[in-house]
């Protein structure tokens, strides 16, 4: 029995693999949870006031805020957004406010050497991201499809934008599963990992072509002629009479204060 | 009962921030202890109750104005210590988005309205409420409690303005800051509160206490229901009732301007002419090219909602904290 086992088997093992980094692999997965994760939270949505309606009014308020002159316009505009923003939850007031934040630092930074025009143009920018934050994390991005059809944009850019949204949330889990595979497999130092990251990439987008032409026939096997179709009639409820009295509250001021 | 910058001497203005120091570290130990993720919501609705309420001012005889502050009852509603650091996060925004209250005095405000008004109101409602038992012993604790707990602030209020000319003269022995000695501030800001406004107090803080017991006992005994969806209604409804406090013309008593000021004395006061000024997103809630009643309403919907939102972000690090406790 004994002489069956060679003596290499018998040895103990004394193997510690080398210390390595690998901080930029690690950095590369949480940025892709980080993707995946906002895919996921961004599409919890659906409350309230109806998609159609609200993306119409928020494309309306873009307009109003960066065409308008007028401070108490701005103000209003102000007052109205914080207004629906207290209604909603502690961590999605949180990222919107974040990302309206940086943009309007961003923006006041960039624009500083002229200040008298600066703020008011951080201020509007601030806005601006916190109505679009406010849309993108209260409609689930389907229903925005839905309402994108229903204003008449054309099929193909509604199918390119709904695709885009989609793939990114697979490939993006996609690509962390190779990220992870990656790193199991570099036992000790492996000094060719950077030049995977390239294989990464190319196998991402390899992929892509290859989820992109089975997409396209399984779509055509299921009647899909490119032309985008709603069921369902529009629903109008007391939230909703609301939202459409406060937004046309706005475009009245707006026009007034234009004026004046 | 804001006092606006230059009132009060720099000095003053410092010993008053001082004493405040300690009692926001303690609300803020406390809250931190006892106060859930959940809850914290609640300290941003009752800090916008008390903004609110205070933009309602009520005309006095005499030419001036006042108004309410719900201190004790938000007291009653979420504790004092909770109340102090919602009343606080109300007159922060108060100071710097609407020029209501001095940016200085922030601390003498604070002391006034933060700390004396919910702590005595809170007090006399505890020492009422532990002796009668039944509902309407409830309600006229939370009626007593009010009223004394708003004259307690008035007269607090009263007195840093009256120590003014007593302490701070011009080398021509004229006062420096707020000119009006300890007999004269004291009866302007007590009388009325004791005649009229304590009264105001009191009614907001019935009326809201038996919405609330009505509609979402569980903001005042654990374990009954909670409608949050009323009570921002009740919000709601107190924002477009503002600009009711646009009927009362008069400037309250001790928060005049320059020109007021000069007509009044003859002269204008070293400290007050020559003192900081800070100009206000929306000075008074009032926004240049829209009425009163339109600046008043958008000042009452952006100050409310910039408070619920404030402590509803604060709930996030409240549940950060729960968590490494747990740890």
């Amino acid at each position: 029995m004994t002489d069956v086992m060679p003596d290499w088997l018998k040895a103990e093992e004394n193997y510690t693999p080398q210390s390595d980094k690998d901080a930029f692999i690690d950095k590369s997965i949480m940025s892709l949870i980080k993707i995946i994760g906002g895919a996921r939270t961004a599409n919890t949505g659906e409350r309230g006031v109806n998609t159609e309606l609200k993306t119409a009014c928020t494309f309306i308020l873009l307009v109003l805020i960066s065409a308008s002159g007028s401070t108490a316009f701005i103000l209003a505009a102000g007052a109205y957004l914080l207004c629906v923003l207290s209604l909603m939850r502690a961590q999605e007031i949180l990222s919107i406010l974040r990302g309206s934040f940086t943009a309007s630092l961003f923006t006041l930074i960039l624009l500083l050497p002229a200040l008298n025009v600066s703020f008011m143009t951080a201020i509007k920018v601030f806005l601006s991201v916190t109505a679009a934050g406010i849309l993108a994390r209260s409609a689930k991005w389907h229903s925005v499809t839905v309402a994108l059809h229903r204003f008449f944009i054309p099929d193909m850019f509604i199918f390119i934008l709904d695709t885009a949204l989609r793939y990114i949330f697979i490939l993006s889990e996609y690509a962390s599963g190779l990220f992870y595979a990656l790193r199991l497999r570099s036992v000790g130092r492996n000094k060719g990992k950077y030049s995977s990251l390239s294989g990464v990439a190319g196998t991402v987008f390899l992929k892509s072509g290859e989820m992109a032409d089975e997409m396209r026939s399984a779509m055509e096997c299921r009647g899909f002629t490119g032309e985008y179709r709603v069921y369902g009639k529009l629903r109008f409820g007391a939230a909703d009479v609301i939202y459409a009295a406060a937004n046309l509250t706005l475009i009245l001021s707006f026009i007034y204060l234009e004026r004046v | 009962m804001h006092i606006p910058d230059n009132y009060l001497s720099l000095s003053t203005c410092a010993v008053m921030g001082a004493a405040m120091a300690p009692v926001w570290a303690a609300s803020a130990k406390k809250i931190k202890s006892e106060i859930t993720k959940e809850e914290m919501p609640r300290l941003g609705i009752g800090a916008a109750f008390s903004f609110l309420v205070m933009m309602i001012n009520v005309p006095l005889p005499g030419g001036t104005s006042g108004h309410a502050v719900g201190g004790a009852l938000l007291a009653v509603l979420i504790g004092p210590y909770a109340a102090c650091i919602s009343i606080t996060a109300t007159l922060l925004i108060q100071a710097l988005f609407f020029g209501d209250g001095g940016i200085l005095s922030f601390g003498a405000n604070a002391f006034n309205m933060a700390f004396i008004l919910p702590f005595t109101g809170y007090f006399f409602y505890k020492f009422i409420k532990d002796r009668a038992k039944t509902e309407k012993g409830g309600y006229f604790a939370a009626i007593a409690g009010s009223y004394i707990g708003i004259n307690a602030a008035a007269l607090r209020a009263a007195t840093e303005f009256g120590v003014q000319p007593l302490l701070f003269r011009s080398a021509r022995g004229r006062p420096l800051y707020c000119p009006y000695p300890l007999s004269v501030s004291i009866p302007a800001m007590v009388i009325p509160h004791l005649l009229l406004l304590g009264a105001v107090e009191a009614f907001f803080t019935a009326a809201a206490y038996s919405y609330v017991k009505k509609v979402s006992p569980g903001m005042i005994y654990a374990g009954g229901k909670q409608k949050i969806k009323a009570v921002y209604g009740l919000l709601a409804a107190l924002i477009l009732l503002s600009p009711l406090g646009l009927l009362a013309a008069g400037t309250a008593w001790g928060e005049w301007d320059g020109a007021e000021i000069k007509s009044m004395l003859g002269y204008i006061p070293e400290g007050i002419g020559k003192g900081i000024s800070l100009k206000a997103m929306m000075p008074d809630y009032s926004v240049p090219g829209l009425s009163g009643a339109a600046g008043y309403i958008l000042s009452a919907a952006a100050g409310a909602s910039i408070l619920v939102i404030i402590f509803k972000l604060l709930g996030l690090i409240v549940k950060k904290n729960a968590v490494k406790a747990d740890d």
